[in-house]
């Protein structure tokens, strides 16, 4: 590896607008096309500190920073476009979380690499709209929240209160959510307002190991442990009025249901099983990259499609887990207000993956190309018009669902032409981690920060509460600056701002 | 489209007309006599030439029409657009060899497209039964139209098409019990979706073509769900058990 000093690596880096950077090829070896990344002036301070953190002497392991990350991205091959980091971005496994890049399937060079969909595979956002306003769930919201908590169970090694057996399994992970919708566990139109309809079709469960099965069977309608929650929001600012119109939510004050989890310890188990895999193929084929945590194999060698067909069981779980979730969640507000979900209006608004590899059609120097498109802790977000988003979004492009942190806010934007063109259709993610785990546990207490949340009003059920510093506000991002930052660059647009008021997580 | 036929005619001035006005309607109607149908002989242009006696000029229009076989219509835009179509045809009548290399089949066939026009479509609609070329299939069809208040279109097949999709989309007793769609209208003029930028006369038509594939769209959609619906209420039976919970740490 190249050892420069900071002054030096900032020559590679060229700030071409107010929110985008290009990292000009050579600042890490063999880079195929050049990276970019979208900031604006506060999330640039924390982006360049980070690369300076790592230019000292003698600052050697860890996570490297997210912007040699992004360039090593560049450096694989195949890659086509640009390695793009959107403004959430920071260090992870290989690919950095808020990376996405693209590799041209026509290519035979071409690879596919679990380091750039993350452990947790199709991790990702439902939202659901009801008709009830702030005053109404305000006087039951300790009540709504216990009942969401003995619903839902939460946590690291909890169990799921839907019974499933091996048959059911495997089942669900070939079907995704059309097994939901056979067993009577959603609604019809909840597959319609679902990126890929729930259902990814390349899933093979006979290409899962025994153990990710094992690990999966009793997790399935859990929440999980780590950033994963569910939240009971209120929609405080609407800046696109039609399109909120579009999508049921008509005026502030409006309570909806945010869940955000993935594919539990079933996703972390096919990752895992693959990176063995890939690292004996990228042997085999001679594949060589800058990181090891980059392990990664030909698309179409047998390790490669054997980890696409096993990926897309694992999201195809992870679907079937939001849609037990989101069975559960109705019914508890259906209880706690003696009606039914029905009249509750209690519709899928949503449901985002941003821990997903797909396969898409863009349009690469005027011509269309199919393309693997990597996205780790990075959504999708497709234009008005776009044959792959509902028809009931057709005119106002794809909804992006961006959660925000335990306390804050979250938002929900929709896709544009200009992100299309520039980001092959995605956007950010979340926050995005500004410390460390281990450091926000050692910096903040949790009796601090579950204060500061009865303070402000937010009705809270944890599962464990000694790692509840992991999740501060103070850890991450500021959402808001992401979010305005994606806004200004153009690659999505700001729609609907929500405030949680209860909140459940693991 | 008024101001693309008016180009293609070599108008002098296609943007500036202005329709509200019934004198620039008249000078219009008098230019295209003029320059491009020649009904008349010169002389009998005459009563069309009072642009400035309104009252002699509506007479004499009347009787052009007629002449004209200018079927009934409406509005004066509708009769301007009539004529423009008439003015058209003559034109390209005059020399079709001209337009040979440009024709309608060959511009499908190469875009891939294969359009069944409606010419085909509702003779196998009616089994062969009747001959849609039938004069008295045609009246029916044309006040079919006039009652319905379709606009004129020289193909009645496609008025037919047309009456078709108003009787059952707005008339059929399925849709009389259907409840009325509630909520606020989105404009749709106001959506996130660019149209194509290099002709802002396109951008309206445009828009409404989307719309109507979006409504396609729409239904077709409506119509998977019903089946998910039905196939659900047979194979669906959602169970949850407390027992097996267990709340992580």
């Amino acid at each position: 590896m190249v050892v420069r000093s900071y002054e030096d690596e900032l020559k590679y880096l060229e700030k071409i607008n107010d929110h985008c950077w290009r990292i000009k090829k050579g600042f890490q070896p063999n880079m195929n096309v050049e990276g970019v990344f979208y900031v604006n002036s506060r999330l640039e301070r924390l982006m360049l500190e980070e690369l300076k953190n790592s230019c000292r002497p003698g600052a050697i392991g860890g996570f490297l920073p997210g912007v040699k990350q992004i360039a090593n991205v560049a450096a694989l091959p195949g890659i086509v476009g640009r390695s793009i980091g959107l403004p959430d971005i920071h260090s992870g496994y290989g690919f950095a979380i808020g990376n996405m890049a693209a590799f041209d399937i026509d290519d035979p060079l071409s690879v596919v690499s679990p380091g750039g969909v993350g452990f947790d595979i199709n991790c990702g956002v439902r939202l659901l709209r009801t008709n009830l306003f702030e005053k109404d769930v305000q006087p039951v919201k300790e009540q709504l929240a216990q009942s969401l908590f003995d619903h839902i169970p939460v946590g690291v090694g909890s169990k799921g209160i839907i019974p499933m057996n091996a048959r059911d399994l495997e089942e669900a992970l070939e079907m995704g959510m059309d097994w939901s919708l056979r067993e009577g566990y959603v609604w019809a139109e909840d597959k319609e307002h679902c990126e890929e309809y729930g259902r990814m079709l390349n899933a093979d469960p006979a290409k899962v190991s025994m153990r990710a099965k094992k690990r999966g069977l009793p997790q399935l309608g859990t929440l999980g442990a780590g950033n994963h929650y569910a939240e009971i929001q209120v929609v405080d600012e609407i800046f696109d009025k039609w399109s909120a119109s579009k999508m049921g939510i008509e005026e502030k004050g409006q309570v909806v249901v945010m869940i955000h989890s993935g594919s539990r310890g079933f996703g972390h188990q096919v990752a895992t099983d693959a990176l063995v895999q890939m690292e004996k193929a990228m042997k085999r084929d001679k594949i060589e990259t800058n990181d090891r945590q980059l392990a990664c194999a030909r698309i179409n060698s047998v390790e490669g499609q054997d980890y696409l067909k096993a990926m897309a069981a694992a999201a195809n779980f992870a679907w079937v887990n939001r849609s037990s979730m989101t069975f559960l969640t109705r019914q508890a507000f259906a209880k706690m207000f003696n009606t039914t979900p029905d009249d509750l209006d209690m519709h899928v608004i949503y449901d985002v993956s941003h821990n997903i590899a797909k396969v898409e059609n863009h349009i690469v120097d005027g011509k269309e190309r199919k393309l693997l498109v990597h996205r780790k802790g990075s959504t999708r977000a497709f234009p008005p018009h776009h044959p792959l988003i509902p028809v009931d979004y057709q005119l106002t492009g794809q909804p992006v669902l961006v959660g925000g942190t335990m306390g804050t806010c979250s938002y929900v934007l929709t896709g544009t032409e200009r992100g299309m063109q520039e980001t092959f259709g995605s956007t950010c993610h979340g926050a995005g981690r500004a410390l460390s785990r281990a450091k926000s546990r050692r910096n903040l207490d949790y009796k601090e920060v579950l204060d500061k949340l009865e303070q402000i009003g937010i009705a809270i059920r944890i599962a464990s509460p000694k790692l509840v510093m992991e999740e501060a506000p103070e850890a991450y991002k500021d959402v808001t600056d992401v979010v305005d930052t994606c806004h200004a660059a153009g690659i999505s647009k700001k729609c609907i701002k929500l405030r949680p008021i209860a909140v459940i997580k693991g | 489209m008024l101001k693309k036929k008016l180009e293609a005619l070599g108008h002098p001035t296609p943007s500036d007309v202005a329709m509200s006005n019934r004198k620039e309607f008249a000078s219009t109607v008098l230019w295209l006599e003029d320059q491009k149908i020649r009904l008349y002989t010169i002389e009998d242009r005459e009563s069309l030439r009072n642009l400035d006696n309104i009252t002699i000029w509506e007479e004499g229009y009347k009787k052009y029409c007629i002449d004209l076989n200018m079927p009934k219509l409406g509005t004066q835009l509708e009769q301007l657009t009539w004529m423009l179509g008439h003015a058209i045809r003559l034109e390209f009548l005059d020399d079709p060899a001209q337009y040979e290399s440009i024709n309608a089949h060959q511009e499908n066939t190469s875009k891939g497209n294969n359009v069944q026009n409606s010419q085909q479509k509702i003779p196998t609609i009616l089994h062969g039964m009747i001959n849609v070329q039938d004069k008295e299939f045609i009246t029916g069809v044309r006040s079919l139209a006039t009652k319905l208040n379709i606009p004129y279109h020289p193909n009645h097949l496609l008025q037919l098409e047309a009456a078709a999709r108003i009787v059952h989309e707005r008339m059929a007793a399925a849709v009389k019990s259907r409840k009325a769609i509630s909520g606020t209208p989105f404009p749709f003029d106001k959506g996130n979706d660019i149209v194509s930028g290099n002709d802002p006369t396109l951008d309206y038509p445009m828009r409404i073509l989307r719309l109507l594939q979006i409504q396609s769209l729409r239904q077709l959609q409506t119509s998977i769900n019903e089946t998910i619906v039905s196939v659900q209420n047979l194979t669906a039976n959602p169970k949850t058990d407390t027992k097996l919970g267990k709340v992580g740490r």
